[in-house]
C-alpha cells in the first residue's frame, strides 16, 4: 500500500470516516490474548488520549494499529479502509507514524542518519531536516552525533522529529513523557499540540493525564485489555484520579 | 549479583520490543582490540625467532611475500566482509560463506572453461545475477525462518546449508579431474617493480577488495538502503516503523553477501585447487578475519584479513617448521580465529525472540525403565539380525556386519553431544577431534595387546583435553563457541594428528590387536564386536537417560536457559560447564577407540573437521537432546552409505555430505527434531503412555473444523466456530459483519471495491 492508496480512499469514502477506527479488536502475544475486544477511534484531525495503568494493554493497541502485532479477531480501519494484517512498512508508508515506547531512534546512526531513515515515509530529506532542525534546535547542533549518544530529552526529540517532519496521516505517540523531566515533557507537548492545532490527527497513549490535558480533544480509558469510559479529557483525567493516580 | 543479573537477562529479551539502551562501550573496544593484537604480534616474533628459516631479507623476497600476501588477504577480506554484512543486518552467521564462494567458483569454471564462455560474461552473470538471485532465494527460503529458531538451530543449519551445497558442487561436478581456472591474463601476465614480480591477477585481486571496500562504504553511509541496512541492526522493528521494508533490507544483505562470496571463490581458485574441500576450507578462513572484525566492523575485518594474508606469506617464506607442523602457515587462520575468539571482548549476542523461546514445546522425559525396555529390543533386533533371521538381510556378511558397527560407533560417537549440545547447549564441532585423540591413546597404551582397559584409559585420558578446551570457552557462548569449537577440530587436524609421534603416517597395517574381554576375542569386524557394542551403547544411554534426571542433568538444563539465572540459583557455572565437556570429551574419546579397533589403522583424514559435520548434523536432526537421536544418526549415517552402494546412480555419489546437508536444513521446518516426532507418533501406542493418548485426542479434537449440527446443540458456539464457519462458508469480507464480537475474520488486507 502506498501513500496515495490512503489519500486516495480518504476521498473516495469522504470526510465522515475516521481516520483511525478500531473494533472488536483482540490481539496478543502467541497463546496470551492481552486485547479483548477494543473499540477506539480518531477522528480526522481529533487528537485522542488513550489512559491506563500499566499492562493496561496500551502499547499492544498501538501494536496493532501499527501493524506490529495481527489481531486475531475485529478489524483495523484506517481512513476506512481494512488494515488487518497488513506489514509495519506498509503502513508507515501509507502514513502511519508511531513513535514507540522508550526511546524510538537508532543509537548507532548519527542524527542525521536517523532522520534519514524518516525519508522512507516519501518525504524528501532536505524537508525532513529542515521541519526537524526548526522545531527542535538542538538537534541540527548535533546532526553528526551518534544518537546513542544524545541525552534522553534530545534522544526522545529525534524520535519525535519523524512524526512532526514527514506530514503523517495519523501519529501514535507511546508514553513520550516516560523517564524525562517535566520540563522537556512540556517543551515536546508543546510541539504536538502545534501540529495537533495545524491539523494532524493524533493518538497520544499515557499513564498520566497531566501533561496531555491542554493537547487532547477527547480522553479514554483502557483497563484490562478493554477500553472502558471515552469522554471530555478533564472530567476523564478527574476519573482517573480516583481510579489508579495517587494525585498526579 | 541477583536483581541485576535477572535484569539484564530480561532487558536483553525485550530489546528488540523495549527501547534500545544505548551502547556507550564504545570505545574501549579498538584498544582492546589493539593490545589482543599487539599480544598476538609479540607472540609471532617469539615463534618466528624460535623457527627462523634463514631466508635471506632481500626486497624481492619481502616485496613477494607483501604482493601475495595481501592479495589472499584481500580474498579473505571480500569473503568476510560478506559474512559480516549478512551478520550485522540480519543475525545469521552464515557458515556456508565458504561453501557458497566454492559453489560458484564451480559455476564460473562451468561457464568459463568449460563452455568457453568468455571471462567478462561469464563473471557479469555469475557475480551479478547468479550469486545474488542465489543469495536471495536462500533468504527466502531459509534464512529468514531462522530468525525465531534458538541459537544451536540456527548454526547447525547453516552448517548443514555448508554441507549441502559442498555436496551439490561434488555431485555436480564429479571426481577430482584436475580442473583449473586460470588467472585473469594467465599466468604468465605480469610486471615488475623495484625487482618484485606482480601478477595481474594479483594486482586486479587486491585491487577488487579496494573497490569493494569502498564501494560498501558508500553503500552503508552515503546510500539510504545502507543506512536502513545499519538500522536494522539496531532496532528491526523501528526500522519497520519508520518505513523501511526490513524483509528486502535483509534480502539485499544476502544478495550482497552471497555475491562477495563468488568474487573471493572466482579469485581464489587460481591461486588454490578447484576442489570442493579444499576452496571451502581456504573460505572458511575468512572466520578469523571477521573474529578480528567482532562480526561488526569492516574496517577491523579488513585488516585482520590482510594480516592473515601477509602472516600465511610470511611463515611460508621465512620460517621452517618440523614435519608435524609443517601445515603451519594452512593453520594461521586457525589460530588467529581460536585466539581472537577468546580473547577479544564479544560483541552482545542478539536476543532471541521471546516468543520463540514462550511456545518452545518442553519435551517429555523418558525414564530408566523405558528406556531399558528399548534398549533391549535394539538388542535382540541386532542379535536377530546378526543371526540372519530377518528375512531381508543378508548380514552375516563382513559387510553387513561391518556397517553395523559403524552404525553403532558413529551413535557412540553422536551420544558425547547428547549432555553438551542438547543439554547445556554448549555448541561443539570438534566431537571427531575428541574421538581421534581416544584412538591414538587407546593405539599407543593397549593397541597391540588388545587390553580392554586401554578402552577405559582412552576414555580418562581424553577428558582432559575436554577440559582443555572448557576452559577458555567457559567464557564463550553460542556463536562464538561454536567458532572456537571449530577452530580446535580444524586446529588438531592441522597440527596434531599430522604428528608422526601421534599417528605415524609410515606405519601400515593394523594397529590395534583384537580386543579381548574375559577370554572372548572380539575383532573389530566381527558379529561378537558389533553385539557388545550394542550393548555398550545401550548402557551409555540408559546412563544419559539417568543423569539427565539427576542433579547434574538439572543443573546443565538450568544453564542452557540461562546462564546469568542459573548463576543467581547458586549454580558454579564454571564447575558445571567444565564437567559437561570433560564427560563430552571422555565420551567421544571411547568412541574413537571403538572406532580405531573397527578400522584398524589410524590416519589423519579419518579425524578432519569436514568429515565430522555430518555427525553433528544427523545428531542434531534427529533431535539433540535425546539420546535416542544418537541412533536415529547412526542409522542415517549408515542409511544414505547402504543406498549409494546399492544404487549405483552417478548423482547418489556425493549423498553421505549431501543427505546430512539437506537434513540439516529442512530442519527450519521442523525444530523439535525428527526422533521427537516420530517418538510423539509411537507413544500413544505404548500401553503405559496414557498421556500420550490423551495429547493426541486433544490433539485431534483442536485440528477438527466444527460440524455445524453439533455447534449450538451440543456444544456452544465460540469466536473461533464462527470464524471457521464463515470461512468454511467463504463468506466475503465485505460481509462479515465488523462489529460482531470475535466473527470478522478479515485478516488480509482488503480494500474497497473499485
Ligand atoms: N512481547 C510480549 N510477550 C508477551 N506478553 C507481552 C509482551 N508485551 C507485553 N505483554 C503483556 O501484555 C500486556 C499488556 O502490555 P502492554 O500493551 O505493553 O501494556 P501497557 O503499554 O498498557 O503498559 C501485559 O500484561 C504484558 O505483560
Ligand atoms: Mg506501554
Amino acid at each position: 500500500m502506498t501513500r496515495g492508496d490512503a489519500d486516495s480512499s480518504r476521498a473516495r469514502v469522504g470526510p465522515v470516516a475516521p481516520v483511525l477506527e478500531l473494533h472488536g479488536v483482540r490481539a496478543g502475544y502467541g497463546q496470551i490474548e492481552v486485547l479483548h475486544g477494543v473499540d477506539l477511534s480518531v477522528a480526522a484531525g481529533e487528537v485522542l488520549a488513550l489512559f491506563g495503568p500499566n499492562g493496561a494493554g496500551k502499547t499492544t493497541t498501538l501494536g496493532v494499529c501499527s501493524g506490529q502485532i495481527r489481531p486475531s479477531a475485529g478489524s483495523v480501519r484506517l481512513m476506512g479502509t481494512m488494515v488487518n494484517g497488513a506489514r509495519p512498512h506498509a503502513l508507515a508508508r501509507a502514513g502511519v507514524c508511531l513513535i514507540p515506547e522508550g526511546r524510538g531512534i537508532f543509537p548507532n546512526l548519527t542524527v542525521r542518519e536517523n532522520l534519514r531513515m524518516a525519508t522512507y515515509s516519501g518525504v524528501a530529506y532536505a524537508r525532513v531536516e529542515e521541519r526537524a532542525f526548526e522545531q527542535f534546535p538542538r538537534l541540527a547542533e548535533r546532526r553528526t552525533q551518534l544518537a546513542g549518544t544524545l541525552s534522553g530529552g534530545e534522544q526522545q526529540m529525534l524520535a519525535i522529529s519523524r512524526g512532526l517532519a514527514t506530514d503523517p496521516a495519523l501519529l501514535l505517540l507511546d508514553e513520550l513523557s516516560m523517564g524525562l523531566a517535566p520540563m522537556i515533557v512540556a517543551e515536546l507537548y508543546e510541539r504536538v499540540g502545534e501540529m495537533a492545532a495545524a491539523g494532524l490527527s493524533i493518538l497520544i497513549v499515557e499513564q498520566f493525564a497531566q501533561s496531555v490535558l491542554g493537547v487532547a480533544d477527547r480522553a479514554a480509558v483502557m483497563l484490562g485489555g478493554r477500553v472502558q469510559q471515552v469522554g471530555e479529557p478533564e472530567s476523564i483525567a478527574a476519573a482517573l484520579g480516583g481510579a489508579y493516580l495517587d494525585g498526579h | 549479583m541477583s536483581p541485576n543479573a535477572s535484569d539484564a537477562v530480561g532487558r536483553a529479551e525485550r530489546r528488540d520490543t523495549a527501547a534500545d539502551v544505548p551502547r556507550r562501550r564504545r570505545t574501549p573496544v579498538p584498544v582492546r582490540q589493539a593490545v589482543v593484537l599487539s599480544g598476538l604480534a609479540v607472540g609471532a616474533v617469539v615463534v618466528s625467532a624460535a623457527s627462523w628459516a634463514g631466508t635471506p631479507v632481500t626486497v624481492g623476497n619481502v616485496g613477494g611475500m607483501v604482493v601475495v600476501g595481501l592479495s589472499l588477504g584481500a580474498i579473505y577480506a571480500v569473503s568476510a566482509s560478506g559474512l559480516v554484512v549478512v551478520y550485522t543486518t540480519t543475525g545469521v552467521f552464515n557458515f556456508a560463506q565458504g561453501a557458497v564462494g566454492m559453489y560458484w567458483a564451480f559455476v564460473y569454471w562451468e561457464l568459463r572453461v568449460n563452455r568457453g564462455w568468455p571471462a567478462p560474461v561469464a563473471l557479469a552473470l555469475v557475480v551479478l545475477v547468479l550469486a545474488p538471485l542465489g543469495g536471495v532465494l536462500l533468504d527466502r527460503a531459509v534464512m529468514r525462518r531462522l530468525r525465531n529458531l534458538p541459537l544451536v538451530l540456527q548454526l547447525m543449519v547453516t552448517v548443514g546449508l555448508m554441507v549441502a551445497f559442498m555436496g551439490i558442487a561434488a555431485t555436480q561436478w564429479q571426481g577430482d579431474r584436475g580442473r583449473t581456472v586460470l588467472p585473469f591474463f594467465g599466468h604468465t601476465g605480469s610486471f615488475e617493480v623495484i625487482g618484485v614480480t606482480v601478477t595481474w591477477h594479483r594486482l586486479i585481486t587486491i585491487l577488487v577488495a579496494a573497490a569493494i571496500a569502498l564501494l560498501l562504504r558508500l553503500l552503508l553511509f552515503r546510500a539510504r538502503l545502507g543506512v536502513a541496512m545499519r538500522a536494522v541492526v539496531d532496532s528491526r522493528s523501528l526500522a519497520a516503523l519508520n518505513g523501511a521494508n526490513g524483509e528486502a533490507v535483509s534480502a539485499t544483505a544476502w544478495a550482497i553477501g552471497s555475491s562477495l562470496a563468488a568474487v573471493a571463490g572466482i579469485l581464489i581458485a587460481p591461486e588454490s585447487q578447484l576442489v570442493v574441500d579444499v576452496l571451502t576450507l581456504v573460505v572458511i578462513d575468512a572466520f578469523a578475519a571477521a573474529a578480528v572484525g567482532r562480526m561488526r566492523s569492516l574496517p577491523w575485518t579488513f585488516a585482520g584479513a590482510l594480516l592473515l594474508g601477509v602472516g600465511q606469506q610470511f611463515i611460508r617464506r621465512f620460517l621452517s617448521f618440523d614435519d608435524g607442523f609443517a601445515n603451519m602457515h594452512e593453520a594461521l587462520p586457525t589460530i588467529l580465529l581460536f585466539v581472537v575468539v577468546i580473547l577479544l571482548p564479544q560483541a552482545q549476542l542478539r536476543a532471541r525472540g521471546v516468543s520463540a523461546q514462550l511456545a518452545r514445546r518442553t519435551l517429555r522425559l523418558t525414564d530408566v525403565k523405558e528406556s531399558t525396555v528399548g534398549v533391549a529390543a535394539l538388542f535382540m533386533l541386532v542379535l536377530a539380525w546378526t543371526g540372519g533371521t530377518l528375512p531381508f538381510t543378508d548380514a552375516w556378511s563382513s559387510v553387513g556386519i561391518n556397517r553395523g558397527v559403524t552404525m553403532m560407533v558413529t551413535a557412540i560417537i553422536m551420544l558425547s553431544l547428547v549432555p553438551l549440545t542438547g543439554w547445556a547447549g554448549q555448541v561443539s564441532f570438534a566431537p571427531l577431534a575428541f574421538a581421534g585423540v581416544g584412538a591414538v591413546i587407546f593405539a599407543k597404551i593397549t593397541g597391540d595387546t588388545g587390553s580392554a582397559y586401554g578402552l577405559v584409559l582412552a576414555a580418562a585420558l581424553t577428558a582432559p583435553v575436554g577440559a582443555l578446551m572448557a576452559l577458555p570457552a567457559v567464557r564463550l557462548q553460542g556463536l562464538y563457541l561454536a567458532l572456537a569449537s571449530m577452530a580446535f577440530a580444524r586446529g588438531f587436524e592441522l597440527l596434531f594428528f599430522t604428528q608422526t609421534a601421534v599417528i605415524d603416517p609410515n606405519r601400515g597395517g593394523r594397529q590395534f590387536a583384537p580386543l579381548s574381554i574375559g577370554g572372548w576375542e572380539l575383532t573389530g569386524t566381527g558379529r561378537g564386536y558389533l553385539l557388545a557394542l550394542t550393548v555398550v551403547f545401550g548402557a551409555m544411554v540408559t546412563g544419559l537417560v539417568a543423569l539427565r534426571r539427576s542433579r547434574w542433568g538439572r543443573r546443565w538444563v538450568a544453564m542452557k536457559d540461562s546462564e546469568a539465572a542459573a548463576a543467581t540459583l547458586g549454580i558454579n557455572v564454571i564447575e558445571t560447564k567444565v564437567a559437561v565437556f570433560v564427560l563430552s570429551a571422555a565420551m567421544a574419546g571411547f568412541g574413537g577407540a571403538l572406532f580405531g579397533l573397527q578400522v584398524g589403522t589410524l590416519n589423519v583424514l579419518q579425524f578432519e573437521l569436514l568429515v565430522g559435520l555430518p555427525i553433528v548434523l544427523l545428531l542434531v536432526v534427529g533431535g539433540v537432546s535425546l539420546p535416542a537421536a544418537a541412533l536415529f544418526g547412526g542409522v542415517n549415517t549408515v542409511l544414505f552409505i547402504v543406498i549409494k552402494d546399492r544404487w549405483d546412480y552417478s548423482w547418489l555419489s556425493a549423498l553421505e555430505v549431501l543427505g546430512p546437508g539437506i537434513m540439516a536444513v529442512v530442519m527450519v521446518l521442523n525444530p523439535a527434531g525428527a526422533v521427537a516426532e516420530i517418538g510423539r507418533g509411537f507413544a500413544r501406542f505404548l500401553p503405559w503412555r496414557a498421556d500420550a493418548r490423551a495429547a493426541y485426542a486433544a490433539e485431534v479434537a483442536a485440528n477438527r473444523e466444527p460440524e455445524p449440527g453439533e455447534l449450538g446443540l451440543s456444544r456452544p458456539f465460540t469466536a473461533a466456530d464462527m470464524v471457521a464457519t464463515e470461512r468454511a462458508l467463504s463468506v466475503a469480507n465485505e460481509l462479515a459483519r465488523p462489529g460482531h464480537d470475535g466473527a470478522a475474520a478479515a485478516m488480509t488486507v482488503e480494500r474497497p471495491a473499485p
